[in-house]
């Protein structure tokens, strides 16, 4: 599937379209990139700040149903900035990607990480202070945003590997 | 360029040797990246409200005490592994435009955020709990996201073009 999928993807208009772009457009590539680390910026400043606050280590004065609710979408705008400005360069070179084993590894960690994400938001939003009710929850709260901050870790840093992937596996 | 011999001695140190050489580089590179993620969010959640755009109900003198030791830490961290990167290559980095204009950039936030500290700052209890904010601290706040993001910017424009 993941063949056919790149097959499909390398034959196609939208790679003809990226190559062009990024080959065209002058200093489109660093400015993608740029706009790719400003949204892991406000991931930091969203999902990841939440999760400091579950564990005691942030905002003190700040209260964490609020932040959710106030921090939360900007996670989502985030997250779907970087979708189109990673795809672009995953569209130009599906191979690159594709095949690349630290792209597997960024993702193993980024799909959890915005489940878990999204289990915070939708819980908090359904009842509000859902987090703060027992000490059962606070206790879920905190291994939720232990795990989190662990894998929105490893995201960025698989996802700077990611370009020097071939030099990795060269030195094996 | 000043220091010439300084930077080419630099370079000729067996930890920069060792860096350059090694999975060191892109280990420090990832660091930074994160370091500067995590720095430009926790000023962006400052910024946001000196420009009075968010977290209105908490004073702005508290949001800013309680997320600017996270930025001192993150650059911190960005500063130590930028310098390790640095002086794998330092004469070239240091007659490099963009690498010079990111210093420039980095130069311009932190007098822009002094200026803010010293001047603004000093009256923020006149508008601590207001529902705005005065002028020049949303100049500061403005300010602050464009230098910073021109810093991101012109950081991922010298992986280009070095």
């Amino acid at each position: 599937m993941r063949e056919s999928l790149a097959r499909a993807l390398t034959e196609s208009q939208a790679r003809e379209a990226a190559v062009y772009l990024l080959g065209n457009v002058p200093g489109l590539p660093p400015i993608a990139q740029s706009l790719h680390i400003l949204g892991i910026a406000v991931v930091m400043a969203s999902i990841v700040m939440v999760d400091l606050k579950f564990l005691g280590l942030a905002v003190p004065s700040q209260n964490v149903s609020e932040m959710i609710h106030r921090l939360m979408p900007w996670t989502w705008w985030a997250l779907l900035l970087n979708a189109v400005t990673g795809l672009l360069f995953v569209v130009a070179r599906p191979n690159r990607y594709f095949f690349n084993p630290v792209v597997g590894w960024k993702f193993s960690m980024l799909v959890p990480a915005v489940a878990l994400a999204f289990v915070v938001h939708r819980l908090s939003t359904r009842e509000a202070g859902y987090w703060e009710r027992s000490s059962g929850r606070r206790l879920s709260a905190r291994v939720i945003a232990a795990v989190s901050l662990v894998l929105w870790i490893g995201v960025v840093l698989a996802g700077r590997w990611i370009a020097y992937s071939d030099y990795l596996f060269f030195y094996e | 360029m000043p220091f010439a011999e300084f930077w080419t001695w630099l370079e000729g140190l067996p930890l920069a040797e060792h860096i350059g050489f090694t999975w060191w580089f892109p280990f420090l590179e990832s660091i930074h990246v994160l370091a500067i993620a995590f720095l430009v969010g926790s000023i962006l959640m400052v910024d946001l409200r000196l420009l009075g755009l968010a977290a209105l109900s908490y004073a702005a003198s508290r949001v800013t005490r309680e997320l600017i030791p996270w930025t001192w830490g993150a650059f911190s961290v960005a500063v130590v592994t930028g310098a390790g990167m640095f002086m794998t290559r330092a004469a070239t980095y240091i007659e490099h435009p963009p690498f010079q204009v990111k210093l420039v950039l980095l130069l311009l936030a932190g007098v822009n955020m002094a200026l803010f500290q010293f001047r603004t700052f000093r009256d923020i209890e006149a508008w601590d709990n207001a529902a705005g904010t005065p002028v020049a601290a949303r100049v500061a706040g403005a300010t602050s996201l464009l230098l910073w993001a021109g810093v991101v910017l012109a950081g991922r424009w010298i992986g280009h073009t070095i």
